[in-house]
């Protein structure tokens, strides 16, 4: 008993101490984090129009959220931002893995293609949105030069001013330039897969297909769910590339959730709507990573436990 | 510790404000020419007031970021900068929130100017901005090609469809508000408007339904407007010109000095601009543009400020910008002066011809909201994702909505 007793406060103690510990980084959290997101909260359930001080900041409750669900042009870019999400995030997986598994077997000038590899991904989003624009863009582009060529269309095609030609250039851009990292982060996770089991695996003579379906990809499961997490959290926030390269258009065909609302705060100067768009952006996306967190998480334990 | 000690101070000195002299304070464009003729400019002013520093703040060219920059300043109730460059549609916005000062008090010569600057510069009967350089749509045409310019729309168009190159009329097309000016130009030249004397919207009347069918046929369907537009602004549609490639161009005054510099144009000394031509019943029309010089409403030296706004200008330092930069006097009065009809590299007829069909854009404090609606649908109906008819009568739906949830669609003030 006396031993529980001492062990409780001894217990109690770390716990203290482990918060001082944390304090700093809770604060800073605080700070940066909980701080903004409770003050756009708060704006969103306000009508703050910069506009027109005159309305003052009156509580309107939940007006800007119905405004904003009553509004069809919101409803769209919700629906743009799933469908990049889910294209950009499909492709880029499954690219990334057959790079990483090329570089994972590609043992010479490895540090060379890795290196190469990289690269798209270090150029910043802005000059890679122009350089895809410019190979998009006008009868002479790269990409109406490469169909001509291929005998694949006998009009050049005017990209950028077709609802749905206008995706192209958008998708691919951002595969061609998050791809790189996502590969690295299944190359990471291929790497600790134990060579023993492929090893195993040849002696037992199974193919090489088979190998991969049955070792390579479950053990390599958990780097590709982190991989596709971060890049459908990005992509849920997708903004710079589509402003410098369609602006959202044409009409508002290609216009994510972010640039809507960015519009609304910063253009339009509706600081009360926009925030609520914002808030529902934050709330849905967090969301979506808990969830996932959580399917992730089983996988592991269940991993474990086998 | 010791070396770093000066650091300190050199920093902290030069975050204090300077205190000597009063300073004014003066937000724009400071770029290539234009801001080496400011800075002469404003010399000058400080050489006829002794004692007095005006310093230049440079803000970004981009209108859409110089308006993000503005906001963060004038919401922060700062007092610097005392005089800022504002875009013409922008007045009401800023005087509606109580961002810039009336100028009545000041008694400014209102007269003087274009009366649809001063028109888009008024807000609640009160004039809060003077126009400083006037901007406005205008066609560029090959004198090379044709002995005159077009003199309706269906002959533009019928011209623009020949073979070239040099073929096809461009303009600014893009998503943005380079379109709406282009959009009122049409507009106009059917005989419509965006708002009504008494503030109705009246964008989805029949007229403005066959400007915008005009333009999307002329791209689709004579193939007189080369699709590639519908993303392009000034820039792009002024290379397809410099370039030989394209028959006719709507661009703004800056072009024409460009246009006229034989190292980087094909076609200096072979085009000419007139005013954009209309259809039977309506009325030729020029896009009103350009940037108009206003009070900070928190300036702690509104007096200073406005002397500074009336010397920029008057007639002397206006004769000087259009001589240097090539931008528009925006007082009809200077297009009879000798050097201005030297220093526009078009026939100052022409010019005022041209300045005298501006129509300026919807003056109100939502401007911005109201434009991006007009664009997304306007786009929609250019990129066939919509009828002409079924855009503009969406786009006048939602601009009620705005008008009348923003408490301005009853009290007028336009």
């Amino acid at each position: 008993m006396t031993r529980g007793r001492a062990f409780t406060a001894l217990r109690r103690a770390e716990a203290r101490a482990a918060w001082g510990f944390m304090a700093p980084a809770l604060g800073a959290m605080a700070l940066v984090a909980a701080g903004p997101i409770a003050w756009t909260a708060w704006e969103s359930v306000h009508l703050h129009d910069l506009r027109m001080p005159w309305l003052d900041r009156p509580f309107v409750g939940l007006d800007n959220y119905r405004e904003a669900l009553a509004t069809p042009r919101l409803i769209a870019a919700a629906g743009h931002t799933a469908v990049f999400a889910i294209l950009t995030v499909t492709l880029e997986v499954v690219a990334g893995l057959g790079l990483a598994l090329v570089l994972h077997h590609r043992r010479r000038a490895r540090g060379v293609v890795r290196a190469a590899a990289l690269l798209p991904w270090a150029l910043p989003t802005v000059v890679v949105a122009l350089l895809w624009r410019f190979a998009f863009e006008g009868p002479a582009s790269v990409a109406n030069m490469t169909l001509a060529s291929l005998n694949l269309a006998d009009q050049p095609v005017a990209w950028l001013s077709g609802a749905v030609t206008a995706w192209v250039p958008i998708v691919l851009a951002d595969a061609w330039r998050m791809t790189p990292f996502v590969a690295l982060l299944i190359l990471a996770g291929l790497q600790q897969i134990d060579p023993a089991l492929h090893e195993a695996a040849r002696l037992d003579g199974a193919s090489p297909w088979r190998a991969f379906c049955a070792i390579t990809l479950p053990l390599v499961a958990p780097a590709l769910l982190v991989a596709a997490l971060f890049r459908a959290l990005d992509a849920v926030r997708v903004f710079d590339l589509v402003y410098v390269l369609t602006g959202g258009g044409p009409g508002a065909a290609t216009e994510p959730l972010s640039l809507y609302a960015f519009d609304a705060l910063m253009r339009h100067l509706r600081f009360g709507y926009g925030s609520a768009i914002s808030m529902g952006v934050f709330v849905a996306s967090f969301a979506g990573a808990l969830v996932w967190i959580r399917l992730m998480g089983q996988r592991a334990l269940v991993r474990e436990e086998a | 510790m010791r070396g770093l000690l000066p650091l300190l101070l050199l920093a902290l000195s030069a975050c204090a404000r300077p205190s000597a002299a009063p300073a004014l304070t003066l937000a724009t464009s400071a770029v290539g020419r234009e801001g080496a003729l400011v800075q002469a400019q404003l010399a000058r002013f400080e050489a006829a007031h002794p004692g007095l520093r005006v310093e230049l703040r440079s803000t970004p060219d981009e209108a859409d970021t110089r308006h993000q920059l503005f906001v963060h300043w004038l919401n922060a109730h700062a007092s610097e900068p005392d005089v800022l460059q504002l875009d013409v549609i922008w007045t009401p916005e800023f005087a509606a929130a109580g961002w810039i000062l009336p100028l009545d008090r000041f008694e400014p010569e209102a007269g003087a100017f274009l009366p649809a600057a001063v028109e888009a510069n008024t807000w609640r009967g009160q004039l809060f901005a003077l126009p400083w350089f006037v901007d406005v749509g205008m066609l560029y045409w090959r004198t090379d090609l044709a002995a005159r310019p077009p003199d309706d729309l269906a002959t533009l168009a019928a011209e623009a469809a020949q073979p070239g190159p040099p073929s096809g009329f461009v303009w600014q097309g893009a998503r943005y508000e380079g379109l709406v000016t282009v959009f009122l130009e049409h507009l106009g030249g059917f005989g419509g408007r965006i708002l009504d004397d008494g503030g109705r919207v009246v964008v989805d009347r029949e007229p403005a339904v066959r400007a915008l069918e005009y333009m999307r046929d002329s791209i689709h369907v004579q193939r007189a407007v080369p699709a590639d537009v519908l993303s392009w602004q000034e820039e792009h549609a002024r290379f397809a010109f410099q370039n030989g490639s394209a028959r006719f161009m709507r661009n703004w005054p800056y072009a024409v000095p460009l246009l006229s510099d034989p190292a980087q144009s094909k076609v200096a000394g072979r085009f000419g601009v007139a005013p954009m031509p209309a259809a039977p019943g309506g009325t030729s029309t020029a896009a009103l543009g350009g940037s108009q010089l206003a009070i900070n409403a928190r300036s702690d030296q509104p007096e200073l400020a406005y002397a500074l706004i009336q010397f920029l200008v008057a007639p002397a330092q206006m004769i000087e910008r259009a001589q240097v930069a090539g931008q528009y006097p925006s007082r009809p009065s200077l297009y009879d002066d000798a050097a201005i009809r030297a220093a526009l590299a078009i026939p100052a007829v022409e010019a005022r011809a041209i300045v005298e069909r501006a129509v300026a854009r919807p003056a109100t404090p939502v401007y911005s909201e109201l434009s991006s609606i007009l664009q997304v649908h306007l786009h929609r109906a250019l990129t066939r994702q919509a009828e002409p008819r079924a855009a503009l009568g969406t786009a006048a739906v939602e601009m009620r909505a705005l008008l009348s949830r923003s408490g301005l669609d009853a009290e007028g003030g336009w």
